[in-house]
């Protein structure tokens, strides 16, 4: 279910550390090397919106565009009271900010499983799955969630 | 003489476990695809997934897609807690590594003899079996569909647009 480029089991496996990022209750993972800075949710500037985002945060620069993403990775237009923070995730080709309740970091990472085959398509953003004492985890890279806001803002722009 | 100077072909027997999906939904499996009974399981949730399959089930060291297809029939959720889980496992050519799940059950299956003279078509209610089912053959008058778990634990319900 591997698409072209994404970053494989196998490499994930390899990160020294991964970022964990809290969602409504539910727990995503990423490499924790895509993870540029956290920064406060008052720092967002609400008028600076790119489609789908809900604003836009000044670092290094540069304007991120921040978008809020629910646990089950649908766009939020609003966000919920829980959310924290805001993560700025650059992987050198995508850069943009994602709020969260929480962020850790996982180091040394837990182990990573498979995504069995019937339970995510090419299409999917889980790249694999993380045993946790709150459950699972389920594994992602910034790469993936770039396409996933593109698909989404796409499919909000249908609509 | 041989069957096939004969032009006749012997029916073949074999062994098949009958599972209770749940309400009156039932299908069948091969006597060795069914692995192991969980009572009571404790299911992980995933987000992102499809509505049939949401959670995981951790086995054997392994972190095992959990799958109510009786909800997937029924193109609803349900949320209420698993009672009974059946480990299967296949595979989807020869020497592949098999691929397992755990299949949400409402009753502990039961253990029948199937002959290929007992085939027959697909039960027409509910719609969809024929996205889950590679046979069918007829057991105390009703039609017992024969699930294609290689083709549904391989993804093939993802690209099935209800």
């Amino acid at each position: 279910m591997s698409a072209p480029g994404w970053v494989s089991l196998d490499e994930l496996r390899r990160q020294p550390a991964l970022g964990l990022l809290a969602l409504d209750g539910q727990h995503w993972l990423l490499p924790q090397a895509d993870i540029r800075s956290l920064e406060p949710l008052l720092d967002i500037d609400p008028t600076r919106r790119a489609p789908g985002s809900i604003g836009a945060l000044a670092f290094a620069g540069a304007w991120w565009p921040v978008y809020g993403l629910s646990g089950e990775l649908e766009l939020l237009q609003e966000l919920p009271g829980t959310r924290r923070v805001c993560l700025l995730l650059d992987n050198g080709a995508d850069r943009f900010g994602l709020v969260c309740d929480r962020v850790e970091t996982l180091a040394p990472p837990p182990r990573l499983f498979p995504v069995p085959p019937c339970m995510a398509d090419a299409a999917s953003p889980l790249r694999a799955l993380a045993l946790l004492a709150a459950g699972v985890g389920a594994v992602t890279d910034t790469e993936c969630l770039a396409a996933r806001l593109a698909a989404l803002v796409e499919h909000a722009d249908d609509d | 003489m041989t069957t096939e100077q004969t032009g006749q072909t012997k029916a073949r027997d074999s062994v098949a476990w009958l599972l209770t999906l749940g309400g009156d939904m039932q299908a069948a499996v091969g006597e060795r695809e069914l692995l192991q009974l969980v009572e009571a399981p404790t299911l992980l949730a995933v987000p992102a997934c499809p509505a049939y399959c949401r959670q995981v089930l951790y086995w054997n060291d392994r972190l095992l897609p959990a799958l109510d297809l009786a909800a997937w029939l029924r193109a609803d959720v349900d949320t209420s807690p698993w009672h009974l889980a059946g480990i299967v496992a296949c595979q989807t050519e020869p020497g592949a590594a098999p691929l397992l799940a755990a299949l949400r059950l409402a009753a502990i299956p039961g253990r029948l003899r199937v002959s290929d003279t007992q085939a027959c078509a697909l039960p027409a209610t509910p719609a969809g079996w024929s996205e889950l089912a590679v046979a069918c053959f007829r057991h105390a008058g009703r039609a017992m569909p024969v699930l294609d778990l290689p083709c549904l634990l391989a993804g093939s319900l993802l690209r099935v647009v209800r």
